[in-house]
């Protein structure tokens, strides 16, 4: 299965529209949301804001990006029973966002 | 026991049948699309036997449009998910979508995109550097229209496997209609001989490359007067480029189309239609026009 989420990952990132841009993959894994990002330039973004917001577009929890890139937070059922858009912003214009369904939620994979 | 298996059975085909009447009913096959004339052509494919969606609002950008989570389990439902590709929307890489029924309908000319001009700028420490970019609005060239229109049919038939015969009806009559339109622009723009245009966006790389007519553009918001600096800045590129009509994506307000005409250039509104216009629809709206351009050529 990781496997699955490190392939849709590379697809997220490969598909980008321009270069130079932020790119974002958030998936569920055992309970937890992950998030992951990568400049298509192939840089790693070292620091970030990561907002979790619901359906509605409400502001749920903000998180920072850990060094190598990536964030982590424990999925609450209940606020994403309706999906969640992770948004990050590594600031100078860079920002991004992936869109959790409930299908995605549910199937565990965020795919 | 035999009695006992048969109620069972008409118990299960009662409750099989009351299951699947609203399912019949509720469960038209849908195609999602991210630009107007990939809706339009699923719409004329569907032959009122398929739910188009196509969810940006009037008014917004459809390269720009950001879903909400509703938007995207919406299109993660659809049977077929037909993308403009060329870099058209961003939306489809910021969320999962279903490989097998997402169909990028400009993979089949992937070879005859027009690369845009490169724009070199800097921040952080990644010093100076280049963006690169494709001209997405395809469909202005009928012919790669046809295409899309094929590799969207091509792709309902595989994936709504009922509707087979339908499609392959309803994408015959559609591509003669964009046989047609193509054959008319060629016509028009021949017989228009209105030299080099001006654009009030950069949205016509295909059409000018496709019917042969050389556009330069500038970048005026559609919403937007123009500014002084940009009108000089249009004054400077008339002297420049010696051109004759001025294409507008959007009807510009009265004072604007009288500033035109001070500028010695005749006014042409060519809506590109990547959303869905008010009234009318693709094919009335690129008739209409090729009808203001052939109107503009007996002006200027």
């Amino acid at each position: 299965m990781r496997r699955l989420f490190a392939t849709l990952a590379v697809v997220a990132f490969a598909t980008a529209a321009h270069a130079h841009q932020l790119n974002v993959f958030a998936s569920v894994q055992d309970g937890d949301v992950v998030v992951e990002t990568k400049f298509s330039s192939g840089k790693i973004p070292v620091s970030g804001e990561v907002r979790v917001l619901d359906d509605a577009g409400q502001v749920l929890s903000t998180l920072s990006l850990e060094p190598d890139g990536t964030a982590c937070f424990p999925l609450d059922p209940n606020l994403a029973s309706e999906g969640l858009t992770i948004e990050v912003s590594t600031g100078e214009g860079h920002d991004d966002y992936w869109i959790l369904t409930p299908s995605d939620i549910a199937s565990g994979s965020g795919s | 026991m035999k009695s006992l298996t048969l109620a069972r059975r008409t118990v299960l085909g009662l409750v099989l049948s009351v299951a699947a009447s609203p399912l019949v009913a509720q469960d038209r096959p849908t195609v999602a699309a991210d630009s107007y004339p990939l809706a339009y052509f699923a719409d004329r494919l569907g032959a009122g036997a398929v739910d188009v969606i196509f969810p940006v609002p009037a008014g917004t950008d459809p390269s720009f449009w950001r879903p909400g989570v509703s938007d995207i389990a919406a299109i993660q439902g659809a049977r077929v998910i037909a993308l403009n590709g060329a870099g058209f929307s961003t939306w489809p890489t910021k969320a999962s979508l279903p490989r097998s029924r997402t169909v990028e309908t400009s993979a089949g000319f992937a070879d005859s995109l027009i690369r845009t001009e490169t724009v070199t700028h800097s921040h952080g420490d990644d010093g100076e550097h280049s963006h690169t970019a494709t001209a997405s609005y395809t469909w202005l060239d009928f012919s790669l229209a046809s295409q899309q229109a094929e590799a969207l049919a091509d792709a309902m038939i595989r994936q709504i496997p009922d509707l087979a015969a339908e499609i392959e009806s309803e994408r015959d009559a559609l591509l003669a209609d964009l046989s047609a339109l193509d054959e008319r622009a060629r016509a028009v723009i021949g017989d228009a001989a209105i030299g080099p245009v001006i654009a009030s966006h950069p949205r016509y790389q295909y059409f000018a490359r496709a019917y042969d007519l050389t556009i330069h553009s500038v970048d005026w918001d559609a919403r937007e007067e123009p500014t002084e600096d940009q009108w000089a800045a249009l004054d400077a590129m008339v002297v420049e480029t010696g051109a004759k009509a001025f294409v507008w994506e959007a009807e510009p307000s009265e004072a604007a189309l009288s500033r035109i005409g001070e500028l010695g250039l005749v006014s042409v509104v060519m809506p590109p239609l990547a959303n869905k216009p008010d009234e009318g629809d693709f094919m009335d709206h690129m008739n209409a026009s090729l009808d203001r351009i052939e109107a503009a050529s007996d002006q200027s």
